[in-house]
């Protein structure tokens, strides 16, 4: 893997020759903390950040996207038929994503772009989408990556890692597309620093510290940990909000709703929560997930059991820490995790008295 | 509503009997002109799907 | 801790040893700094775990709906003037619910002690009407009044109004406190002015329902965003929806709201959401001299109709 030094003075340099190529994303500063918005002319990404707000999965994966629209207008020859909105080509450069959420993508992949399904929308997003990550020196006390098999310098799901070495970036090429981004930036000064580079991560790694176990939740069985009886009591609190839903970058879910404006009717994709009531709703009027307990215990199994079950990637979770840090009520998937991973029978047996 | 912004001329109120014929004419004409002089309303429209706005 | 958790603890624990209650509804200790989580418990050797202090802003009356069993709640000013709104709505039994009534002085707010500190917090402890926050490694002493929640700030019902057993020496209110002070700002401004002020201010909202689930008057089965036959409002980002849920939830809440803040407090995106309510509670306060859940015995002003209810209003 290349190893490329950018001097902090030719930063803004290769930012304004990436601008034309490019449709440039990045983290700004709103209000009392960061958002990743498009870069305006001029715009410069602020990388004084521990992560932002929302995940960065909106750029791909956007919270309210029309997919297809008709007319209304009966005296037309194609009224009330659906047609596809046209995608959008233009290459998108994302700076400063952070390893966590860089890492978010390629679980989203595994639901996205299959076999069997290949969602359209995401294919061509992800396809048209580079991603310079930027390491996390000071992890942040909900942070849990290193217990999921991530790391604040952890390389899955980017382009480039860029490493912040005071004076310079280190940037670690790892794909062709992060190649052709560094070449048209300008960014070519080769470096040798690998050792600096681990000593950071190294020390980064150190920092971290939230544990979260997940050693045993392949083999718990699963219905007796649907059936475990701590559910009742970690379900109380939540308010079924969508907070940890649209935090998170490795939730997928979304509705589809048509809307009518005046004359033309769209087809919406919006993101849609579990942790709603309406989620599980039928058209019978039954909901097989009409409790609170029920929308809970879904997420967590979905997260920490279902998915692990289904795929050989560990848990449907990055240890972002947005989740921790953001839910009204203090649910904390590290102490539920927890409590999941260490369920056995006996304790069960225990609980029954 | 007119601290959300709408003109306070867009929003009347009248109680109007339907006994009270000429009241309902002059309370139509004003509110008419009233909110014709505002010209067309730019608030709570929606024209199109529009998406999400932080990216 | 508060010096109220001693009681607060006696009185759980002979409620459930008499069999008073099936549950007590209270907070544990949080898994992060400033935060307490809400819980239940149903032995009275489990009372140890409830804890009280100035991050217990969350509105415990939310979970006193729908439930089938008797509950020892405990309960803020705010939270029991909430508690008096659901029994005047029906929504819950008095005879199923048993108030541990707590003298409040006012919670902090999270976002503010944060903003103080340049790296994140990793411990807030409190001394009487101090709080010190120790924040990458250095250490700070702030006193509570600084950090307070914007709604107890300006709250002039710290004591609860309602309750089977006191935990607590009743405080003094507050008195000479404008709690319309920033509604006045927003009248002020032109109509232009307005649109956008209010066009800012929701800009960052996701649609995520926190301020809806959080409040304890939001309790319709169906909420009206979730309608569809007929869709009352677009369930996407378009900023006229987003408006239309704020400002029509305002009107729902509209003479019920106590002003406890919970909404504001569970935004994940630091939206102050009080402005629409706010007005309204000026409004109902200014023009029909109500304030919401203060007693039992009066029906609510858009309940009622009186003579003298104001309507120059109308031509």
């Amino acid at each position: 893997m290349k190893l490329v030094s950018i001097d902090k003075k030719d930063w803004e340099k290769g930012i304004e020759r990436l601008r034309p190529r490019y449709r440039l994303f990045g983290p700004i500063r709103e209000k009392t903390y960061h958002a990743f918005q498009r870069l305006d002319e001029g715009q410069l990404p602020d990388l004084a950040f521990a992560n932002t707000r929302l995940s960065p999965k909106d750029i791909v994966f956007p919270q309210s996207k029309a997919i297809l629209e008709c007319s209304l207008d009966e005296t037309k020859a194609d009224h009330h038929i659906m047609k596809s909105i046209a995608g959008d080509d233009t290459p998108q450069l994302v700076l400063g994503i952070r390893p966590c959420d860089a890492s978010a993508l390629t679980l989203l992949d595994l639901n996205f772009n299959t076999d069997e399904v290949k969602d359209p929308y995401w294919i061509q997003a992800r396809e048209k989408t580079t991603f310079f990550g930027l390491a996390c020196d000071t992890p942040q006390s909900t942070c849990f990556c290193t217990s999921v098999g991530g790391g604040p310098f952890d390389e899955k799901g980017l382009d480039v890692l860029l490493v912040d070495a005071d004076d310079r970036y280190l940037a670690k090429i790892l794909t062709e597309k992060g190649a052709a981004a560094m070449q048209a930036a300008g960014w070519q000064d080769e470096s040798d620093a690998n050792a600096l580079l681990e000593r950071r991560r190294g020390a980064a790694e150190e920092r971290i510290r939230s544990v979260v176990h997940t050693d045993r939740l392949k083999d718990i069985d699963i219905l007796r940990l649907h059936g475990a009886p701590f559910w009742e009591d970690i379900s109380f609190a939540c308010i079924n909000c969508g907070t940890c839903t649209y935090l998170c970058p490795t939730c997928w879910c979304f509705d589809i709703q048509d809307e009518v404006h005046q004359k033309t009717a769209c087809r919406m994709k919006n993101w849609d929560s579990c942790m709603y009531p309406l989620f599980t709703h039928h058209t019978s009027g039954h909901n097989p997930r009409g409790t609170k307990l029920q929308r809970l215990r879904q997420r967590f199994m979905h997260k920490l059991k279902y998915f692990v079950d289904k795929h050989d990637a560990g848990i449907m979770c990055v240890g972002c820490g947005r989740c921790v840090h953001s839910c009204p009520v203090n649910i904390d998937i590290r102490h539920i995790c927890n409590l999941m991973n260490q369920y056995s029978t006996e304790d069960a047996c225990e609980a029954q008295g | 509503m007119t601290h959300m912004g709408i003109e306070p001329d867009r929003m009347h109120f009248s109680w109007i009997s339907s006994a009270e014929a000429t009241k309902f004419v002059v309370v139509a004409k004003e509110v008419t002109e009233k909110v014709r002089a505002l010209g067309p309303n730019k608030h709570f429209i929606k024209t199109e799907a529009r998406g999400a706005q932080h990216v | 801790m508060s010096e109220h958790i001693d009681r607060i603890r006696d009185i759980a624990q002979r409620l459930l040893a008499e069999g008073r209650v099936d549950m007590i509804v209270g907070f544990r200790k949080g898994t992060l700094p400033m935060m307490n989580e809400p819980c239940f418990i149903k032995t009275p050797t489990a009372v140890d775990q409830l804890v009280w202090d100035s991050h217990c802003g969350i509105n415990l009356a939310n979970y006193l709906v729908d439930r089938s069993e008797t509950i020892g709640v405990i309960a803020k000013g705010c939270d029991s003037r909430n508690i008096v709104t659901h029994i005047i709505e029906n929504k819950v039994d008095r005879d199923k619910i048993v108030i541990i009534g707590v003298p409040c002085h006012g919670m902090v707010d999270k976002r503010k002690i944060q903003s103080l500190a340049d790296a994140e917090i990793e411990a807030v402890a409190e001394q009487k009407d101090q709080l010190v926050v120790t924040a990458g490694g250095n250490e700070m002493t702030v006193p509570k009044k600084d950090v307070l929640q914007e709604n107890c700030r300006v709250c002039i019902h710290r004591n609860p109004v309602i309750y089977d057993e006191l935990a607590g020496e009743r405080t003094e209110e507050q008195s000479d406190v404008d709690r319309y002070a920033d509604v006045h700002e927003i009248e002020a401004l032109s109509p232009d002015e307005k649109w956008h002020f209010f066009e800012d201010l929701l800009a960052p909202c996701i649609r995520c329902y926190a301020c809806r689930n959080a409040c304890p008057l939001c309790y319709c089965p169906t909420c009206f965003v979730d309608e569809s036959r007929p869709q009352w409002v677009g369930k996407g980002q378009d900023p006229t929806d987003v408006r239309t849920f704020h400002f029509l939830r305002a009107f729902h809440c509209a003479g019920r709201c106590t002003d406890c803040g919970a909404c504001e407090r569970a935004c994940p995106v630091g939206i102050n959401m009080r402005v629409f309510t706010k007005k309204l509670e000026k409004d109902c306060f200014e023009q029909y001299g109500w304030e919401a859940g203060l007693t039992l015995d009066e029906r609510p002003p858009l309940d009622t109709y009186r003579l003298e209810d104001p309507q120059d209003f109308i031509k």
